[in-house]
């Protein structure tokens, strides 16, 4: 007979949710984007901001929940975990926007320190901020790079599918894909030289 | 990216099974050691990552535009959670009722001097936004010369008569200039939005607002909406 465990439950959301995302799952993503713009864009109208605002405010909220839960940065817990860090985030984000208008490079407060020093625990210490740029660096390379090697690579690396999958669709043989694959990593490691310099 | 050598294929694909846990005991053993022992190594796997992370970033960020499409479509099932919010708030309120009936009027006053201090304001800078004038204002706010302060704001908030930030401001800087009556009324405009960034802060100085009134469970009532730090300290010296 096969035992019930009765704390499975909470284990399972953990890791349902975390592989999920991990994976890129198009569905949990799209649902767990959907499932909390309403309260950012609340917050936002109600503080001066415009709909544009909450948009941009909440994407980039969004992006970097979702880069601490790839990196292992945030694990939640539980579905009301998750979702309050993505509001959070976005309220820091709009927080340091109000506080700052446009000229977040020109101030420099104490104030500012002292209230947002709990929030940004994983940005502040300099090999942190290296990794950022590269990154940066990396994602805008990838924003330029062309179309057939830009799709390539999202499709085995973001969509996760399959070199198989992917050799079929272009219709080549599987060591061409890999090849393929390969010297369009290393375009975009050019490109993402060049920018980083 | 400070790498001159190149990658090769080879390095790629491993660094690939090593992502995805693909490796033998074996060959992860190798693997990590080779990490630990060889630098040059580690900053190309480092970069490896790097590359995969941005690919992987960039090609979510250029997705959430469609993810956005369709978000204006079906509003409702958002109001069905606030009105939870204002039950769940309302039955907090209504439990710390009673909870607590004495006080003293002395100690009472005694507390509110150790823990009212004026909020900081927010940094001023060399600006030329509209909201200029508000900033202008912050800076008379700054030098505790709260009755210019106010009085700018309150010309900001004909204009703008629901804006929870100048009500914050307007409050507190009526709590600083001792105006105790006045600062209620801006600030429980303020916290019918709990939503706003600086709430927290609002529930503390209304919390303090009404303490110096002799409004005690009013005061509790607020303080117990605010999540920060020197609000529980101070409601834990009410409770005593």
């Amino acid at each position: 007979m096969r035992k019930v465990d009765y704390t499975s439950n909470k284990t399972n959301y953990r890791s349902d949710i975390v592989s999920a995302i991990k994976a890129n799952d198009n569905g949990v993503l799209k649902s767990l984007y959907k499932a909390n713009y309403y309260k950012v864009e609340g917050l936002v109208l109600k503080n001066n901001g415009t709909k544009d605002h909450a948009k941009d405010i909440y994407q980039d909220a969004f992006l970097a929940v979702w880069k601490n839960v790839q990196l292992d940065k945030f694990t939640p817990q539980n579905e009301s975990s998750l979702h309050g860090y993505i509001y959070t985030i976005a309220k820091n984000k709009w927080m340091d926007y109000l506080r700052s208008k446009d000229y977040k490079k020109t101030i420099v407060s104490d104030e500012i320190n002292d209230r947002n020093a709990s929030l940004e625990d994983s940005e502040t210490n300099s090999d942190d901020i290296i990794k950022e740029q590269r990154l940066t660096s990396v994602m805008q390379a990838f924003k330029d790079l062309g179309e057939p090697c830009k799709s390539l690579l999202r499709q085995f690396y973001f969509d996760k599918k399959s070199m198989k999958e992917i050799a079929n669709e272009l219709q080549l043989d599987a060591a061409s894909t890999r090849n393929k694959k390969y010297r369009c990593m290393q375009k975009l490691r050019e490109i993402a030289l060049k920018i980083d310099k | 990216m400070n790498l001159s050598t190149n990658i090769s294929q080879e390095l790629l694909e491993t660094v690939e099974r090593y992502i995805n846990q693909n490796m033998t005991s074996d060959e992860l053993k190798t693997f990590e050691h080779k990490l630990e022992s060889d630098s040059e190594f580690k900053v190309q796997v480092e970069d490896i990552k790097t590359l995969l992370f941005g690919i992987e970033s960039q090609s979510l960020k250029e997705k959430l535009n469609s993810f956005h499409e369709d978000i204006h479509k079906d509003k409702t099932h958002n109001i069905r959670y606030l009105q939870f919010r204002k039950i769940a708030a309302a039955a907090v309120i209504i439990l710390s009722i009673g909870s607590f009936w004495f006080f003293n009027q002395n100690s009472n006053d005694k507390l509110y001097a150790n823990y009212f201090y004026p909020d900081p304001g927010l940094p001023t800078t060399m600006s030329s936004t509209n909201n200029y004038k508000f900033y202008e204002a912050m800076v008379n706010y700054k030098q505790g010369d709260y009755q210019t302060a106010i009085s700018k704001w309150e010309l900001l908030q004909h204009s703008k008569p629901n804006n929870d930030t100048l009500n914050y401001f307007i409050g507190v800087a009526h709590l600083a200039d001792k105006n105790e009556q006045s600062a209620i009324s801006f600030l429980e405009e303020v916290t019918k939005n709990s939503n706003f960034p600086l709430a927290n802060d609002a529930y503390y100085y209304l919390g303090l607002a009404y303490l110096k009134t002799g409004n005690i469970d009013i005061a509790r009532r607020n303080l117990l909406n605010s999540n920060s730090d020197k609000s529980k300290a101070l409601l834990s010296e009410l409770n005593d």
